[in-house]
């Protein structure tokens, strides 16, 4: 072979692996997890935790966007849900088929996540609930892309009655059964789901339940509904809403002189409590939220190790976003824990176990999830149930807590395990809804 | 019999009296919105939310520039007012010859920019103006004095605006007006000066609403969503232009709302309401108050 051949064919193959190796860093550059996040960021949803949950997401997507996850750049693409169920839809479909991303993440109404689910279901796309709670999402579809880590509707009210129950005789001073219970909740999937749960805990707990009504979270006025709750005297109040008509309910429940030992509500405008401050000024001492627990009220040393420093992290960019807040609300904690363990525990085993972030891959590495309480920002565990199951996609492990607002600061009082100190009830005696 | 006899208690009353509270804030409500399409032939679609940017007014001045309730009050009712004033100058004047459904649509577009409008300048949180107004008790009932403002409110705007329409020249001007478009103007009365102010005093009939609402409501870019609707219902029903028609429609609107909601779920006294509604569209498709053809 001559020199000049030799050179000619040296020259090739220096051509050929430097075309290979541009094509596999051109190739591994493209390596993307484009992600559809959906959250109302107009309308009334969004004043009423919404955005907060687009904020907790927000700023762990914007974390990961930096460093990508095993070498797959993260792409987030947002869109407003605009408090909307038909938005909502349309938005997840203009997102899966026009912006063609790989999945959709986020979702704070019940009332959206339901249609939207099937809807992606039928697109067979991945879709990571952060935030919607109602079990109709889940229960009987067998949806199989469709996955939820947050604890669902039915679980927050059968919590909170379990609660009362515990409490009944000791603080309230009467037999669950002689208890009055009025069950209130705005007429959407989360607050009919909630309303369920209640029912189910009051029965078991014997409870004697005087009112159980829904109403549109969208009524100018409830003052009927004020007089039937004085008509029925309630010892406790359980109540679900977003917001404003908490507000509303409760300035009419002042203006006509409802009374009650306790109120017990369950998330959404209950989380947000600057709001509630804003709305109803010192009358919100002594309330009752159920969610999952805040991030920053997280027992740090029953939590996996390397949650702290991210939950410092979340606070931090949050504080960033809206300083001056008194008491940071579950919302952000909630969205940021959801995505956080998306992004750390489900895509890397997609990617590095099956082969990639298809649909397909990222169904199966969220089936094989087997997280031990203390292992989520959250405190709770995290195991999902498969196809056949009741509520495929739920997560099994997942537990909501019970807070009250007292002087302006959250405490855990239930349950016992994560309890931050005793619960005060009934209402002390002088305030506003107090009948003592 | 006992049964029967035990719903009359004291609760009933109480739910009567307060639809006839939130009967006065209807009224006052659908006050304005008569007035214009009485005079104008117009349908303010964005009504509710001119009530809205008047809630907002009275929120930032009371809120922020820490003015007394009672100086903002006529501050955010002129502004409304000129609100009103505009919109007629921009919106309806060059449509007014137009097909009616331009006007609606036209109306019916401003909600939106209204709507957005608020949400790019405001944001999209829940504002509250922070006045906690004295519950006033009887016996064992407890009543809203907000409520009993705005009930009083609506009383007295019904009467001012019945002796502006009946004694002075500009109020028979515009009755003028209402009764026949084209022939006022051959007789020299300036009919789009007439058109101005009438808008300006719907306006301020916003204006005042959302000096009354703002103590009962948050405010919010969607809050027109509440009231916008009922309120409209309230109008056709009491014939749309009708005073008198749409101050009663307000009453029986806001008791079947209340007695419906005491009897029978809170949902279906609307239910009720919206039924009503629809059957007297057939009995008396003109309204409440209207002659039978």
């Amino acid at each position: 072979m001559s020199m000049g051949r030799i050179a000619r064919f040296m020259g090739g193959m220096v051509a050929a692996v430097a075309a290979l190796g541009l094509a596999a860093s051109a190739s591994a550059q493209e390596k993307k997890l484009k992600i559809g996040v959906v959250y109302d960021l107009t309308g009334p949803l969004a004043g009423g935790g919404s955005e907060l949950q687009y904020i907790g997401a927000k700023i762990v997507l914007d974390q990961f966007t930096k460093t990508g996850v095993e070498g797959y750049k993260i792409e987030a693409i947002y869109a407003d849900a605009q408090s909307k169920p038909d938005v909502a839809i349309n938005e997840a479909v203009r997102l899966v088929e026009q912006e063609k991303v790989d999945m959709l993440l986020g979702f704070y109404s019940s009332a959206q996540c339901v249609p939207v689910a099937a809807r992606v279901e039928q697109l067979k796309k991945f879709m990571w609930i952060t935030t919607c709670i109602s079990s109709a999402v889940l229960e009987g579809r067998n949806l199989k892309y469709v996955f939820r880590a947050q604890p669902s509707g039915s679980q927050f009210g059968l919590m909170t009655m379990d609660f009362i129950n515990q409490n009944a005789k000791a603080k309230l001073g009467k037999e669950p059964k002689d208890l009055r219970v009025a069950i209130i909740h705005e007429d959407g999937a989360y607050g009919v789901d909630v309303s369920k749960g209640n029912e189910a805990g009051a029965k078991k707990a014997g409870f004697n339940v005087v009112l159980k009504e829904g109403y549109s979270a969208t009524a100018p006025d409830l003052s009927a509904l004020v007089t039937k709750l004085k008509r029925a005297r309630p010892d406790v109040v359980f109540h679900t809403g977003y917001n404003p008509d908490i507000t509303l309910l409760l300035r009419q429940a002042r203006e006509q002189g409802l009374k009650f030992q306790a109120l017990v509500g369950h998330g959404a405008g209950y989380g947000v409590y600057e709001k509630l401050k804003e709305g109803l000024g010192k009358d919100v001492n002594y309330f009752f939220n159920t969610d999952p627990i805040s991030i920053w009220l997280t027992n740090e040393k029953t939590l996996d190790p390397k949650l702290p420093p991210e939950i410092k992290f979340v606070g931090e960019e949050f504080d960033k976003v809206k300083p001056g807040v008194a008491i940071r609300s579950a919302h952000v904690g909630m969205a940021a824990s959801n995505t956080y363990l998306f992004l750390t525990d489900v895509l890397p085993r997609a990617i590095k176990k099956y082969g990639g972030i298809d649909s397909e891959a990222l169904r199966k590495a969220a089936l094989d999830t087997d997280i031990p309480e203390g292992g989520t920002m959250l405190g709770f565990g995290v195991k999902f149930e498969g196809e056949g199951q009741p509520m495929a996609g739920q997560n099994d492990r997942g537990f909501p807590v019970i807070i009250q607002y007292v002087d302006d600061k959250s405490y855990v009082v239930w349950p016992k395990s994560q309890a931050m100190r005793e619960a005060v009830l009934p209402l002390p005696a002088g305030t506003t809804y107090s009948n003592k | 019999m006992e049964s029967f006899l035990e719903i009359f208690d004291i609760y009933l009353l109480e739910a009567v009296v307060n639809g006839i509270l939130l009967g006065g804030l209807l009224a006052l409500l659908a006050l304005g919105l008569n007035l214009i399409f009485g005079v104008i032939d117009v349908t303010w679609i964005c009504y509710a939310e001119l009530v809205m940017i008047g809630m907002y007014g009275m929120y930032f001045l009371v809120q922020y520039y820490g003015i007394s309730y009672f100086l903002a009050a006529p501050v955010a009712i002129a502004l409304v007012a000129i609100l009103g004033a505009l919109l007629h100058f921009l919106v309806i004047a060059p449509l007014l010859s137009g097909p009616p459904i331009n006007q609606l649509l036209a109306t019916g577009g401003v909600l939106f920019v209204l709507q957005s409008f608020a949400t790019v300048a405001f944001g999209i949180d829940f504002r509250n103006l922070g006045i906690r107004l004295p519950v006033l008790a009887f016996a064992e009932m407890h009543f809203s004095y907000a409520r009993l403002l705005a009930f009083g409110a609506a009383l007295i705007g019904m009467v001012v605006v019945y002796l502006f329409m009946t004694r002075t020249y500009t109020g028979t001007a515009i009755r003028a007006i209402a009764q026949d478009r084209q022939i006022m103007a051959l007789m020299g009365v300036d009919t789009k000066k007439i058109y101005l102010i009438t808008s300006a005093v719907g306006g301020a009939l916003a204006g005042l609403a959302a000096c009354l609402l703002v103590l009962q409501y948050d405010v919010h870019p969607f809050v027109g969503l509440s009231f916008g609707p009922i309120t409209f219902l309230i109008c056709v029903l009491g014939g749309l232009g009708n005073f008198v028609g749409g101050f009663v429609a307000a009453f029986v609107f806001a008791e079947i709302i209340s007695l419906g909601g005491l009897f029978s779920d809170l949902e279906w006294g609307y239910v009720l309401a919206f039924v009503f509604f629809i059957i007297m569209m057939f009995v008396r498709p003109g309204g409440l108050l209207a002659r039978r053809q």
